[in-house]
């Protein structure tokens, strides 16, 4: 009994610590040999000239800094996990090849401040400034492009960081430009705080999953600032999306957060502010949908929950262009809007309560905020226009109000339910 | 005689303009699709059909050109099915004599992977280039029938 005695004692139990400690310094000092790590600089006087050669000098985790000046390359592979680093903004010159500029197939690796230019275009082959297929967790930012055929490209990539990247197109035409992120079945990737101008798309996704994609700016591309294709699970929020060709497309997919977007200024014959083609149980909040000829454009979608969104100064507010089920809308704010709901059929089976509509002309004798008598969102006049969309000359004519008010007293064409029982007599969190 | 020509002529050319069954120019950018409602852009994929009466529609790929044909059932209403020959953009040729290569190398706009050539040899040169499958205009349709 008593020979195990010191084993316990506190005074073994410090030997034994110090023991452990010196082991573990002993473990530390040999990753620290192991993980020597070399930088290597690049520039015009430097012993390297080319990036291309200071990668094939480098191994895993080693830096590369590459000085100001301009590098006419392409086709610069990385298959190592190394970071390459931009000091004042080297400028990477594809001089129109159409070849991408950096093409990469590695783990662990990041990319940041530089500039590319002048990546050519092709019909059938995919070139981008920046180009990654097959890599895991890695970090591309601070860089800028300009005149690119597709910004970035990134295929079956997981756990990537994609952020403050500049990408500005030059406006040409529709099918000879290319996206700014294009992103092919991914997941878990984040694109946070880019701007993106002037490209056909601003940011693609196809098949993408559980992936985040915020705070970005997407101006004047061509045809759509952001582009969801059967992308299920992911979110976007705080972007700003604007004078983009057709607004932003969310297609074939399902799960999608959608909260505290702005979707402005997207005028035009077949633009809107947001398009849902076959979208499930998404959530619709806090966005704000301003100055947009169809704010969103509802097209065979269901289980969809629009709340404390800004509808202001649009054309129409909502167009249903198909069947649409079990969708809520509620604490909504429709203001000024030419139209506020266009549908097109008689049955509804989606839920309006508590929105506000600046066209509600009802009355609150009890004072508890709530209009007394329904609202009925949906003008005669609405069914008109998508029959004869020419006949919206006749818009603030007074035969038009007439035929308004007729409908409303006893509706005949539009859906009998289709109304907001307890209409808000003040807005919710005016802007 | 002499007085009549003119109108006759111009009454002639008035029919010729006005009933002309035939193809429309595809405006990148501003045609949406008739499927999925996409916006046309990519000239390697577009499609087009056009009916007896001389109305065109417009695809963004091969894939929504089909399914729309499949689920309208109108094929024998149409007067030009027409598709673009892969890597020779803006060149529409016949689907019923196009080759369709279905390779996953290739990507369409709506992820059918699917591509159309005017002639069999183009496309068994693609075909070795990125691999995948043949398909007649025929086949195709069974094929994306089955999906």
């Amino acid at each position: 009994m008593n020979a195990f005695i010191p084993i316990f004692s506190p005074k073994n139990f410090i030997k034994n610590e110090v023991k452990l400690f010196l082991i573990f310094l002993l473990f530390l000092l040999t990753i620290q040999i192991n993980s020597q790590t070399k930088t290597i600089q690049v520039c015009t006087t430097c012993d390297v000239k080319t990036i291309k050669k200071a990668i094939t000098l480098a191994n895993d985790r080693d830096t590369i800094f590459v000085k100001k000046g301009i590098y006419k390359e392409t086709k610069i592979y990385i298959n190592k996990g190394i970071h390459l680093i931009g000091e004042d903004f080297p400028v990477i010159d594809a001089e129109n090849k159409t070849d991408s500029v950096f093409a990469i197939k590695a783990d662990n690796f990041s990319i940041s401040g530089f500039k590319i230019k002048n990546v050519g275009m092709s019909y059938t082959k995919e070139i981008a400034g920046i180009f990654v297929s097959h890599s895991n967790n890695f970090v591309i930012k601070n860089n800028r492009m300009e005149n690119v055929f597709y910004g970035f490209i990134l295929q079956r990539t997981k756990y990537g960081l994609l952020s403050n990247n500049k990408i500005i197109g030059e406006f040409k035409t529709e099918a000879t430009s290319g996206n700014g992120f294009h992103l092919w079945k991914c997941e878990n990737m984040r694109i946070e705080k880019n701007i993106v101008s002037g490209m056909r798309d601003g940011i693609y996704l196809e098949f993408v999953t559980n992936s985040h994609i915020s705070n970005n700016t997407s101006a004047n591309n061509i045809r759509y600032g952001l582009h969801f294709m059967f992308s299920h699970k992911n979110e976007y929020h705080h972007n700003e999306f604007k004078k983009n060709g057709a607004g932003v497309a969310v297609m074939f997919s399902k799960f999608i957060k959608m909260h505290h977007n702005t979707f402005h200024y997207n005028w035009g014959t077949a633009s809107y502010g947001l398009l849902l083609k076959e979208i499930n149980d998404a959530e619709i909040v806090d966005n704000i949908f301003e100055q947009n000829t169809i704010g969103i454009n509802i097209d065979g979608c269901n289980r969809i929950n629009y709340k404390n969104n800004h509808f202001i100064r649009n054309g129409w507010a909502l167009k249903f262009t198909g069947g649409c089920y079990t969708n809520i809308f509620e604490y909504n704010n429709f203001m000024h809007n030419a139209f506020d709901l266009s549908y097109n059929s008689r049955l509804n089976d989606n839920k309006f309560e508590a929105n506000y509509w600046s066209e509600y002309n009802g009355y609150d004798i009890d004072k508890n905020g709530i209009g007394d008598i329904a609202h009925r969102p949906v003008k005669l006049f609405s069914y008109v226009v998508n029959k004869t969309p020419e006949t919206l000359v006749l818009l603030r004519s007074l035969f038009v109000d007439i035929i308004n008010f007729s409908e409303k007293v006893s509706p005949v064409f539009t859906p009998n339910n289709l109304k907001d029982n307890k209409p808000l007599m003040k807005p919710i969190n005016p802007l | 005689m002499k007085r009549k020509l003119p109108l006759f002529f111009f009454t002639l050319l008035f029919t010729i303009i006005s009933c002309k069954v035939e193809p429309k120019k595809i405006n990148y950018g501003k045609d949406h699709c008739l499927n999925c409602d996409m916006t046309v852009v990519d000239k390697s994929h577009v499609a087009q059909y056009v009916t007896k009466k001389g109305k065109a529609f417009m695809f963004d790929a091969v894939e929504c050109l089909i399914k729309t044909l499949l689920k309208e059932n109108n094929e024998d209403q149409m007067a030009f099915i027409l598709v673009a020959d892969y890597g020779n953009p803006d060149n529409l040729v016949d689907a019923k004599t196009a080759s369709f290569l279905i390779s996953k190398k290739i990507k369409s706009p709506m992820g059918a992977n699917l591509s159309a050539f005017s002639s069999i040899e183009t496309a068994k040169k693609a075909q070795s280039m990125h691999g995948g499958k043949l398909y007649t205009w025929s086949e195709l349709k069974i094929k994306l029938s089955e999906q």
